[in-house]
């Protein structure tokens, strides 16, 4: 080892006051690289969790027009010949009011394809209770907090009004009946607004209901694994560009768009939110790597008669420089592998803190109601690790470089005579 | 006649006071053979520490030339090892033991082999430390410190040893141990050795006596 590696190492791990000071700097650095790895990992897990319950309750793409899409068959059979798309199923959508035991309740409604849905949509992981099997057109699945707060369970009746049953009620003085259905199953899916107030029928129950006779709202589609959700989206948009007016009945306004494309602006909100984080959460780091310099800069200045002693054993302004700027980024490369090991502690445990912060705060309910999820999520980015720990290593080397530059700087004949 | 380990001619330095110019050496003229020590006494303010500081390699002259052998770049000397140090103060690395101490002379010069540690340990052998090399410098003694910085100082093979006031920072006795020491490991290792030093008896105690007045050197 180098004469001023084995020195710096020395220095910075000597007893006494010195290494007190080593430490002091090492915790700031390991502190700041611990914060960075928490804040940029759950703001990520936030987005990886919502990308996610995206995919799964509305695939990696969807296909809509500017109307109904009257003939979804043949739009489907489109879609499914272009490369990496895996499967796709047609689905309708709207607004209800539900009812049991003349509670009502106005949950958004899911119309599913039950013949193609299960290749697109993954359903059947976040049935709780009952079998997706089952649903029929007379038959509902729940979600989960929706059955709840109606106190309905499995084999229970409720009642669905339709905004078409007003539309045919106008003018007439006819009585009109609700839809009568059965709860077959109850969902959770992990996401509030979800879980809250959602019901899924068979997309031939939603046309019923809607009066919408074969057309659907859009079409969800999955894509073959290792592919690019935009690219995807912008083969099918090609395809649908050449192909859609041969559609009959002519379908305007045809055009798929991805799941980032649809939820653009919450996506933006937190990848905004995400680098504000990141930009002050480095401040700490920064922080840090001038508490190392300043300690740094001591060391120059209590150590000045040494330098002066080195030079005259013969060592080099470079070697001498080498020596404290080594003991920054030491201390930097220490501070990152201490900040990562405590970051992603501290990300295993994460729910049993927060369990723990809310449980003395009583404000655990409102946490899940206003964050969405029932757990934190957290989901590290090779790429921001990659940040985070050059971001770390380079500050500190910057901290060391102004006092070895300093040290490097000494005339010996001055260093030696210096009281 | 034996081969010189250091020829100075005509040395000149001064320094500026304020608005006025000191002329500390007006022209200083040495040279220094093979395996002779020899000592340089004056007057506090005289000038011996910037003549040594010259000597060392550790400063530069604003006129007269300076060899040592056949070596006339005092960054190239100093790497060299052709050198070895002695100051008052010690200056030894708080954080190494005095065997590490000893062990750094060689380091700078280049990597460590087992020839290294060998020497090292007889050298603390020679000052009496052998106990004690596992000691940092605050568990040692001033005397102690000093013939860590002695052995130090012989640890390259050096051809010439400067020694600037050594025993400043000791009690007499002491200060009388470390010289007897030095001068015993020079004449036995067959280094030159320039001694700076206010003690008469120890600058009696050196083949050459000189002393250094109004910037001239004169051999007494």
């Amino acid at each position: 080892m180098p004469w001023y590696l084995y020195l710096a190492l020395k220095q910075l791990f000597s007893s006494g006051q010195r290494l007190f000071f080593t430490v002091i700097s090492t915790v700031s650095v390991a502190l700041g690289v611990m914060l960075l790895i928490v804040v940029m990992s759950v703001m990520g897990g936030f987005r990886y969790e919502i990308r996610q319950k995206i995919v799964d309750t509305q695939g990696d793409l969807q296909v809509r027009a500017s109307g109904f899409i009257q003939d979804s068959k043949a739009v489907e059979k489109l879609i499914n010949t272009i490369p990496g798309v895996e499967a796709s199923s047609s689905f309708a959508q709207g607004v209800v009011m539900l009812e049991k035991d003349q509670k009502p309740s106005f949950p958004s409604i899911q119309g599913l394809d039950m013949r193609s849905v299960g290749k697109v949509i993954p359903l059947n992981r976040y049935i709780i209770q009952g079998s997706l099997q089952d649903l029929d057109d007379d038959a509902v699945i729940l979600s989960s907090q929706l059955a709840l707060s109606l106190g309905a369970r499995v084999g229970d009746l409720v009642q669905i009004y339709t905004p078409l049953m007003l539309e045919v009620a106008k003018g007439q003085d006819e009585v009109l009946l609700p839809t009568e259905l059965k709860v077959i199953g109850i969902f959770e899916i992990g996401h509030q607004q979800l879980d809250s107030s959602t019901v899924i029928v068979t997309l031939r129950r939603m046309q019923q209901l809607y009066g919408l006779g074969q057309g659907v709202h859009g079409i969800n589609v999955r894509i073959s694994p290792n592919q690019d959700a935009d690219q995807v989206t912008q083969r099918i948009n090609d395809v649908l560009e050449k192909e859609a007016p041969k559609l009959v009945p002519y379908t305007p306004g045809l055009r798929a768009r991805s799941w980032s494309e649809l939820n653009q602006e919450f996506l933006w909100v937190l990848q905004l939110e995400k680098n504000i984080m990141t930009v002050i959460l480095l401040a700490v780091v920064i922080v840090a790597a001038f508490l190392t310099m300043s300690l740094l800069l001591v060391l120059v200045l209590k150590k000045t008669r040494e330098i002066g002693l080195l030079n005259a054993l013969g060592a080099t302004r470079r070697q001498i420089a080498l020596c404290f700027c080594f003991q920054g980024v030491s201390i930097g490369i220490v501070g990152t592998i201490f900040g990562l090991v405590l970051g992603f502690t501290f990300l295993h445990f994460r729910n049993d803190v927060v369990l723990l912060i809310t449980r003395f705060t009583g404000s655990q309910a409102v946490l899940e109601r206003f964050y969405q999820f029932s757990e934190m999520p957290a989901h590290t980015a090779f790429s921001d690790l990659v940040i985070i720990v050059v971001s770390a290593i380079v500050l500190s080397t910057l901290a060391g470089l102004i006092p070895a530059f300093i040290a490097a700087r000494l005339k010996p004949v001055e260093a030696l005579r210096n009281e | 006649m034996s081969n010189t380990v250091l020829v100075a001619n005509a040395l000149k330095k001064s320094y500026l006071s304020g608005d006025r110019t000191l002329d500390v050496l007006r022209g200083v003229d040495l040279t220094v053979y093979e395996g002779q020590t020899l000592s340089i006494r004056g007057e506090s303010g005289s000038g011996k520490s910037t003549l040594l500081h010259l000597l060392a390699g550790l400063d530069s002259q604003d006129a007269g030339t300076i060899s040592w052998g056949t070596h006339t770049d005092p960054s190239l000397v100093r790497k060299s090892g052709y050198l070895g140090m002695v100051f008052q103060a010690f200056y030894l690395i708080p954080e190494l033991t005095a065997r590490e101490n000893v062990l750094m002379a060689k380091r700078i010069q280049g990597s460590l082999d087992k020839a290294a540690f060998l020497r090292a340990d007889m050298l603390l052998s020679k000052v009496g430390l052998t106990e004690r090399s596992h000691h940092l410098p605050s568990q040692l003694s001033g005397g102690e410190c000093q013939r860590v910085a002695v052995a130090r100082s012989l640890m390259n093979f050096p051809k010439l040893i400067v020694a600037d006031e050594p025993t400043g920072n000791l009690d007499e006795q002491t200060g009388d141990a470390v010289i007897t020491l030095l001068l015993d490991l020079c004449r036995d290792m067959k280094t030159s050795l320039i001694l700076v030093t206010h003690n008469p008896n120890h600058a009696s105690r050196t083949e050459r006596k000189l002393i250094l007045k109004q910037g001239i050197l004169t051999e007494i």
